[in-house]
């Protein structure tokens, strides 16, 4: 598998590469400025796919999880270690992105909006997941715990979902959002480049980190195999 | 029908060593206590944004309490290397999770029992008539706790920094039993009727009985290669 | 049939290879003694066939079941004696065995537990918590599980740590029934007098890699190692 993977992540590289720029020309110097909040929606931009995207990641690391469980296969729980770290990654960068975007539009870095809630929630399971790896001792029983986290977090990541939109629409209803609204053609060509070219790149970076943890793990065992020669 | 020998003797050897040793429960039991006090004093009580706190005190304590003894139910199989002779031992790891389950679920409820009516004293609540819609909503958080919390527990107990990993692991999953827990509880204290908060116990419910088949269905995974 | 088959076991972990290919064949009422210096690999060979651990790479038959896919199969007749005594602190002798023996699916009379308990040396101590136990007294309680349990496979790391002349004594006596009866015993060792007793086969674990040894090396004073 990992032949195909380096056959393939060059294809995937380029297609990256062509729709993000597109996307950005479209969505920076093409597409109108939006009526209430001016040149700042353009973050959306970015910000969106980068979410979408995060959601991606979190659906690999699902899927995969669930494979190793089954096949047991060294490579698949590189990639989920892969998915877990990019994830964490494009999530952390969403929210940061989401609150520069928050900043001029609602006048606050932070606000108790469920998809913001939500995401902060997403990034602490990511990062207890990645935590999970590094202090767990064995690479079998890492792998295995691992999987079983991700697993029951994925299951859980719909109703924490669900419990925190109930919970805002209780307390607090939020100042209107644009981008709940639908979006205007010239702003949606844009997105959706940004959003498909954002989905390749994470499939590009997927298979170029999972290839390197691989390798770190065959360096690592033919170490162990001179290092018992010596040893003793 | 060995499956359910197993599940109650695991499950009455928890509660019995507990109750020959009361070492866990006076530990849990003064740190809640604590915990109250402490909120207590950085939420002026006395006056009414004080008083909507409450809910969130009484499952702060719940949850931060309920963790400690979810750490310790398996840090115990830890000594002698009983947790080695639970794995390779014939008993399904199905019945074990259950076992454990159980004694951690009855376990919390008790301590949760108990703290109760120091709440009621403490906050000067008014809980009589609705005390049987208090108790389900405890219970239903407990269960989802306690299904999640004793997967977690078996999985951090092996690995480093196991104390803070649990609730770094357990505290984001268990979101949803926290927000419905503390929007029922507030509901009831506040007299509202109760189609306005039932969604909330729907919620709870709901987490527990998916985790229970979840955590479940996991735990072989924890406790065997 | 073989009771143990292992055939090119490899294990390793992250920076460290324990075990290379390792092969052997024990067969049902029969003792094999595994010798080695400290760090040879011998107690990770022992958790391997205790199914809690997966080898790297080769093939374990046990009873003719392969020892990673078919371990629910070897399990009701297998039985590890390692390190540590698999006791709850706060039970007592005859409770602990009971929860052993409940593990196993199995229960027994008051009468057999108590003989049990007699002939490994406890029985004035039975009602007493496992806690207040010495390291010997947890041998011997080991040893009687061993006893009630009757696997059709026995592992033991070190069977004569902390036990005085008698005790030594009573495991050897206990091992010649297991095998009269059918038993493969399995048994890592340093003491060479012992094992001599009741062994029918021994091996060297030297860095990982095992070769055998004939039965006279075991008598000889000379240091194998």
């Amino acid at each position: 598998m990992i032949k195909q993977m380096r056959r393939y992540e060059g294809w995937f590289g380029v297609a990256a590469g062509l729709c993000i720029v597109s996307g950005l020309y479209f969505g920076l110097v093409g597409s109108p400025a939006d009526y209430y909040q001016g040149e700042v929606v353009r973050i959306m931009y970015v910000h969106v796919p980068l979410a979408y995207t995060a959601m991606l990641a979190y659906g690999a690391l699902f899927s995969c999880s669930l494979w190793y469980l089954w096949k047991r296969d060294l490579i698949v729980d590189n990639m989920c270690q892969a998915a877990a770290g990019i994830g964490a990654f494009f999530t952390a960068v969403a929210l940061i992105t989401g609150s520069i975007w928050a900043k001029p539009t609602w006048n606050t870095w932070w606000a108790w909006d469920a998809r913001l809630v939500s995401f902060a929630i997403l990034l602490l399971i990511l990062i207890g997941y990645l935590m999970l790896r590094t202090f767990t001792e064995e690479k079998e029983r890492a792998a295995r715990y691992a999987a079983v986290l991700a697993i029951v977090g994925g299951i859980d990541l719909p109703i924490i979902k669900f419990s925190v939109e109930w919970w805002r629409t209780l307390h607090q209803p939020l100042s209107i959002s644009t981008r709940g609204l639908s979006i205007a053609k010239p702003m949606g060509i844009p997105l959706v480049f940004m959003i498909v070219g954002f989905s390749f790149l994470f499939f590009y970076m997927l298979a170029v980190r999972t290839q390197m943890l691989y390798l770190t793990h065959l360096l690592e065992a033919k170490k162990g195999r001179l290092l018992g020669e010596v040893h003793l | 029908m060995s499956f359910f020998n197993v599940i109650r003797w695991i499950t009455w050897k928890d509660l019995i060593s507990e109750f020959r040793n009361r070492e866990n429960f006076s530990s849990m039991l003064f740190f809640a206590l604590i915990v109250v006090l402490i909120f207590s004093f950085s939420f002026s009580m006395d006056q009414t944004s004080g008083r909507e706190q409450i809910p969130g005190i009484i499952w702060v304590a719940f949850t931060f309490t309920g963790m400690i003894g979810l750490g310790k139910s398996f840090a115990a199989e830890l000594h002698n290397d009983c947790l080695d002779s639970l794995q390779f031992s014939p008993a399904q790891k199905g019945a074990v999770f259950i076992g454990k389950f159980l004694a951690n679920l009855l376990f919390l409820l008790f301590v949760e029992l108990l703290l109760f009516p120091m709440f009621v004293l403490l906050f000067n609540l008014e809980v009589l008539e609705k005390l049987p819609t208090i108790l389900v909503i405890f219970l239903g958080g407990s269960v989802g706790l306690s299904a999640v919390g004793t997967l977690f527990s078996a999985m951090t107990v092996q690995i480093r920094a196991r104390e803070v990993m649990l609730p770094i692991l357990l505290l984001p999953l268990a979101v949803p039993l926290i927000i419905g827990g503390v929007e029922a509880t507030a509901g009831v204290l506040r007299g509202d009727p109760f189609l306005l908060y039932a969604h909330w116990i729907r919620l709870l419910f709901a987490f527990d009985v998916i985790f229970l088949v979840v955590s479940f269905w996991a735990f072989e995974w924890i406790l065997d290669t | 049939m073989m009771a143990i088959r292992v055939f090119q076991v490899s294990k390793s972990y992250r920076y460290f290879q324990a075990l290379r290919e390792i092969s052997f064949e024990v067969p049902p009422g029969s003792c094999y003694t595994l010798f080695g210096p400290n760090g040879a690999g011998k107690t990770t060979l022992l958790t391997i066939l205790a199914t809690l651990q997966r080898p790297s790479s080769g093939t374990i038959e046990i009873l003719g079941h392969d020892g990673v896919k078919a371990r629910e199969k070897i399990r009701p007749a297998l039985f590890y004696v390692a390190h540590g005594s698999y006791l709850y602190d706060e039970l007592d002798a005859r409770e602990n065995l009971r929860f052993a023996l409940a593990l196993y699916g199995k229960r027994v009379a008051d009468r057999e537990l108590k003989e049990a308990l007699d002939r490994v040396g406890i029985g004035a101590f039975s009602d007493l918590r496992t806690r207040f136990y010495s390291a010997g007294m947890k041998k011997r309680l080991a040893v009687a599980k061993g006893i009630l349990i009757r696997p059709k496979v026995l592992l033991l790391d070190e069977p004569y740590s902390s036990l005085d002349e008698s005790g030594m004594a009573m495991v050897n006596d206990a091992i010649r029934e297991l095998i009269d009866g059918g038993t493969a015993v399995f048994m890592a060792t340093h003491n060479r007098t012992r094992s001599a007793e009741v062994a029918n086969q021994a091996g060297l674990l030297r860095k990982g890699k095992l070769c055998p040894l004939g039965l006279e090396q075991l008598s000889g004073a000379h240091v194998i190692f």
